[in-house]
């Protein structure tokens, strides 16, 4: 964990203003990630099973912070992350399965193809902006899914199965590093709550870096970011092949723990909650979206035999939208800023949506 | 800095000298309409040259074909002997040309420092490791330049506030800065002084000359008093076409232009 501290440690401060995470955020950040590694086995003495549902929420909070760095940060709405997520977990189950179990391989195998899938559809899409952005992404993400689900690779290649078409390809294997085997799950937790912080401080560092600054100007202002001397497409294609890095990643440390890779994985459906999750946690801030779809997470698992968990989610969605528009990071910033004005806000909120709604 | 040729058309031996900028049967046509209709004009190298003309006389447009915005219909651009149409805008900046905005166009919840420290960084980034994996905040050069070009607008006592925050002038400023950040040879300004009061015109007249004296600055200003006051030359554009180019005092004694202003409802 030693590294992770080094990384969050930001000695410049910000004479420049505008850093993501002020350095007691960052402790408490740390505070987190400790309190997680504690986490683990306490769940796990309970019951087995919260280890299982632990890795998963890690998995799409990785997932969520893969999105927020081009949504919120570069302001790339992508509605296609999940080609990228299904990439890299399709990756996983293939050489998992046929080639090694070595996660030293295979992770960083699932993180190049999450790279070169976002890098592709990146470069076909970020001539277009807002909305049409969207659907580019949401339409290359839905043929990638298309050809998961009826096998193109197999067809081609004239073999009998690659993807496993429509069943995907199940009882995979898990990851084996120098001798050990994550086969126990809480073993896997502590490989994948690692990887995810190291994930974390990596883009917490970007962000912060020479290039997270141009792309946070692309959002704040796309046209003139051009005309003070930057190739505005490049540093979008880059930002996005970043995050279907991280996208693949998180596909790379979900499929071999559930052991199995369907074309789920590539459906709208998960590229959609995903950014449902990225508003819910408050977009721009990364730690809020891994704060969102870990709850989202838990909430599906916990209450999905309840009622409809589409209902469940949208109404949620709804309350979150209308009493604190930028997330529960955003809330829980205002918190802090004010803690005696959280009721006059929430009022005030509510004020607000009724008049809006009526005009 | 501008003597990269990366990507860059060959060097024509042919351009006038003493022109920093100069354009040849410049023309640009948004489908039916000419904006801009066989301009052939010289921006002399240093001191300021003002575009004037009826509202719709094609200034904007010669802008926008200037810093890669609109490629040229036909036509030719050069900029120190190197042509520049279908360049793109962030190459165009790179080699020299940089305007500011009419409206004020920035990047409003950054703080000032930040938006001018931002263009300064263009000229210092690329795309190699230390870009990604350093803090910005690490590289010193473009910070002390942000601060040198903030106190030479007289924006220094504001460089931690956010950009939305400050006055209207103080936001003319700014925009301002962050074209001078970029270190043009040939800053191009797009009403500097719209919507000022007179004391706020006055300070933003003084800067322009300032700007003047190490940069070749060219003005688009509707403001005849301001004009006639810091050009040391006129072009006169009216229906996208090049009226006449020359001195205040010549531009002012030319029957056509008090003609063309008639005819066009006058200025602002």
């Amino acid at each position: 964990m030693m590294p992770v501290f080094e990384l969050l440690r930001d000695d410049d401060e910000a004479r420049t203003g505008n850093q993501i995470l002020s350095r007691p955020g960052r402790i408490l950040l740390a505070v987190g990630i400790l309190g997680l590694a504690a986490a683990g086995p306490i769940a796990g003495s309970i019951q087995p099973f919260w280890v299982n549902l632990l890795v998963r929420m890690l998995a799409f909070a990785l997932l969520a912070l893969s999105l927020d760095f081009v949504f919120g940060y570069a302001g790339l709405l992508s509605f296609g992350h999940a080609a990228m997520y299904g990439a890299g977990g399709y990756t996983a189950a293939l050489l998992v399965g046929q080639v090694t179990p070595n996660a030293l391989v295979v992770l960083p195998a699932s993180v190049l193809v999450g790279v070169v899938v976002a890098a592709l559809i990146g470069w076909l899409s970020v001539r277009a902006r807002g909305i049409y952005f969207a659907m580019l992404t949401l339409a290359f993400a839905q043929l990638l899914y298309v050809v998961v689900f009826t096998d193109l690779p197999a067809t081609i290649a004239g073999a009998e199965t690659v993807t496993g078409g429509d069943n995907g390809l199940y009882g995979i294997g898990s990851y084996e590093l120098a001798g050990v085997g994550f086969g126990d799950p809480l073993a896997y937790y502590f490989l994948t709550l690692a990887l995810v912080a190291l994930s974390l401080a990596g883009l917490i560092r970007l962000a912060n870096s020479p290039f997270g600054r141009v792309i946070q100007g692309v959002r704040e202002n796309e046209d003139r970011i051009e005309f003070i001397g930057y190739n505005v497409q490049r540093y979008k294609v880059i930002a996005f092949a970043i995050s279907g890095g991280f996208a693949g990643l998180a596909g790379g440390l979900y499929v071999p723990f559930q052991s199995v890779a369907n074309p789920g994985l590539l459906h709208w459906t998960v590229s959609g909650e995903l950014v449902v999750m990225v508003l819910l946690g408050g977009m721009g801030t990364l730690w809020g979206p891994m704060v969102g779809a870990g709850l989202v997470v838990f909430l599906e698992d916990r209450l999905g035999g309840v009622a409809s968990w589409e209902v469940i989610l949208g109404t949620l969605f709804v309350l979150v939208v209308i009493f604190a528009p930028r997330g529960i990071a955003g809330a829980l910033i205002s918190l802090r800023d004010d803690p005696s004005g959280a009721v006059d806000s929430v009022k005030e909120a509510l004020k607000n949506y009724v008049r809006e709604v009526r005009d | 800095m501008s003597g990269n040729t990366i990507g860059g058309p060959e060097t024509d031996g042919d351009a006038p000298s003493g022109a920093i900028l100069s354009t040849e049967g410049l023309t640009k046509q948004f489908g039916p309409l000419t904006a801009i209709d066989d301009v052939s004009i010289e921006i002399p190298d240093g001191g300021i040259t003002a575009i004037i003309g009826p509202n719709g006389a094609g200034k904007t447009t010669l802008f926008n074909t200037f810093t890669g915005k609109h490629a040229p219909t036909e036509g030719r651009i050069e900029f120190d002997g190197q042509r520049i149409g279908g360049v793109e805008p962030y190459e165009i900046v790179r080699r020299g040309i940089v305007r500011s905005f009419q409206i004020t166009n920035f990047f409003s919840s950054l703080t000032a420092l930040e938006n001018v420290r931002l263009a300064a960084q263009a000229r210092y980034t690329g795309f190699g490791p230390a870009d990604f994996l350093t803090h910005h905040a690490s590289h010193e050069e473009p910070i002390a330049d942000a601060e040198r070009v903030l106190e030479r607008v007289g924006l220094d006592g504001v460089a931690t506030e956010t950009a939305s925050s400050l006055a209207y002038g103080q936001r003319r400023h700014l925009e301002v800065a962050i074209a001078l950040a970029s270190e043009p040879r040939l800053l191009l300004m797009d009403e500097p002084t719209a919507g000022m009061s007179p004391e706020e015109t006055n300070e933003t007249v003084e800067l322009i000359e300032d700007i003047a004296s190490d940069t070749t600055v060219v003005i688009i200003e509707h403001d005849m008093d301001i004009v006639m006051d810091i050009s040391d030359q006129i072009a006169v554009l009216n229906e996208g076409k090049l009226l006449t180019q020359g001195t205040p005092s010549e531009v002012q004694s030319d029957e056509r232009v008090q003609e063309a202003y008639l005819r066009g409802g006058g200025h602002e």
